[in-house]
């Protein structure tokens, strides 16, 4: 349920990033949204549902940006394992933390893309734009904690109608019984 | 005793009351019959008129202040629905603007269908890259329509792109302007050829021989080398031009003829074989 719930809000945000949000003033920046998913499945949940998640927004990145299909399917995956090892040994999920971890995230992301883009096709000059870099790594920064705790309402909402749902199998307290 | 002191005051009280009306009956009669306006009218006027007077003012007021309130509540009413009818009509005018921009577009386009080799397919952008290191688009029309991968985009300003992928019904276009887009070119003045790269923003030039005469503002267009592009389509005019000491080549670099942040409708060149060389 909860892993339906973020693919659906992670095909939103992708969406409104590619439409309404290009809409606003260049000025007025527009914050990649589905990174910040990103970031926060790979701080939140577990290995499994994290990676699978992980893996198949980098897929519906591929069919939205750029040219290389796979790209960003491999950046996201590195970036859930090391922010899933980062999370294990430090606690990160307090808000204090979460703004700088979400920036230098961010760098980390757009250097991998930089240098497999480079590796990917030679003949091209990818520049590194520092304004934009450093306007995104800005707005995502302020809008993380208000965007997480958005995300962890939705997980609560979700674990809290689950519970209730009379339809729910109830186990029984024997776990060698079915 | 007591009757006749009980009969003395009732006497008493009727000469007093006899009295006071013989009084009243004679000035009733010498009012009456001279027509005089005396002090004690004048007084009661000056009383009552006063009285009068205030109250008359204070209704006045009240009147006054009940009618502006009231005026005040249709002016209001009035002024909303002359916003509203403003709105409305300033609707009606950029629905009327948009249309004419649109008849204007669409003529342009038109136009310029003429001009390339038919076929031809009008597609509106409905996507942007949501990223900063790539220049797409997708479009509504995909390979239900015919649009297949390295088919040329063009506008009526100039070169926009080529397909890179199709679905049935959408397909990615990469921008010119991306860092891996290369268009083979050539300078309309001297005809000397070269290629035309993506640098996110704008293009540059590339392999152009430091002997070869390029100048700021010449014309940039494709080639039809390689038969992706046409021949003849615009893509830019030069905004800077250097020759450095090391090197065979000059950097050469155009300012884009497509506005790429204004793009909405495109023009796909259908071709057989699009990705033939």
């Amino acid at each position: 349920m909860v892993v339906s719930a973020l693919f659906l809000l992670g095909t939103i945000l992708l969406i409104l990033q590619t439409t309404v949000l290009h809409a606003l003033p260049e000025w007025f920046g527009r914050p990649n949204l589905l990174f910040l998913l990103v970031v926060f499945i790979a701080t939140n949940l577990d290995v499994y549902k994290g990676a699978m998640l992980a893996l198949l927004f980098g897929l519906l990145m591929d069919i939205f940006s750029g040219i290389f299909l796979g790209l960003h399917p491999i950046v996201y995956l590195l970036l859930f394992f090391v922010l899933q090892g980062v999370s294990r040994t430090l606690a990160i999920n307090e808000a204090v933390h979460q703004m700088p971890l979400v920036a230098l995230s961010y760098l980390a992301t757009a250097s991998s893309i930089y240098l497999f883009a480079t590796i990917l096709a030679p003949e091209s000059t990818f520049y590194w734009a520092w304004g934009n870099e450093i306007l995104q790594v800005l707005i995502l920064a302020i809008i993380c904690i208000p965007f997480f705790s958005f995300c962890k309402w939705i997980i609560a909402l979700l674990n809290d109608t689950g519970k209730r749902n009379p339809f729910r199998r109830q186990k029984s307290g024997n776990r060698y019984l079915s | 005793m007591r009757k006749r002191s009980k009969r003395t005051k009732q006497i008493k009280g009727f000469l007093l009351f006899g009295l006071l009306l013989t009084l009243i009956l004679i000035l009733i009669v010498s009012v009456v019959g001279r027509q005089e306006f005396n002090a004690p009218h004048k007084f009661a006027l000056e009383v009552l008129g006063s009285a009068q007077q205030g109250i008359s003012r204070v209704s006045a007021s009240l009147s006054e202040v009940w009618q502006k309130y009231s005026e005040l509540l249709r002016v209001r009413e009035e002024n909303l629905r002359l916003r509203e009818e403003l709105q409305k009509y300033k609707a009606i005018n950029n629905e009327y603007r948009e249309a004419v921009a649109t008849n204007v577009r669409l003529a342009k386009l038109l136009a310029m269908k003429e001009t390339l080799p038919a076929p031809t397919l009008t597609a509106e952008i409905i996507g942007m890259d949501p990223s900063q290191w790539f220049k797409t688009v997708i479009i509504d029309r995909g390979s239900s329509d015919g649009v297949q991968a390295g088919m040329p985009a063009t506008t009526v300003d100039g070169v926009v792109g080529q397909v890179v992928n199709a679905s049935p019904h959408f397909a990615k276009i990469l921008l010119a302007n991306d860092p891996n887009s290369a268009i083979d070119a050539l300078i309309q003045r001297t005809r000397v050829q070269g290629i035309v790269k993506g640098n996110g923003a704008a293009y540059y030039m590339d392999y152009v021989l430091k002997n070869s005469d390029v100048q700021k503002g010449d014309t940039i267009v494709t080639s039809g080398i390689g038969g992706v592009f046409p021949k003849g389509i615009p893509l830019g005019t030069v905004s800077h031009v250097e020759k450095t000491r090391r090197g065979m080549f000059q950097k050469i670099e155009i300012e884009p003829s497509t506005d790429f942040s204004e793009l909405e409708y495109i023009i796909i060149v259908m071709k057989k074989d699009p990705l033939a060389k």
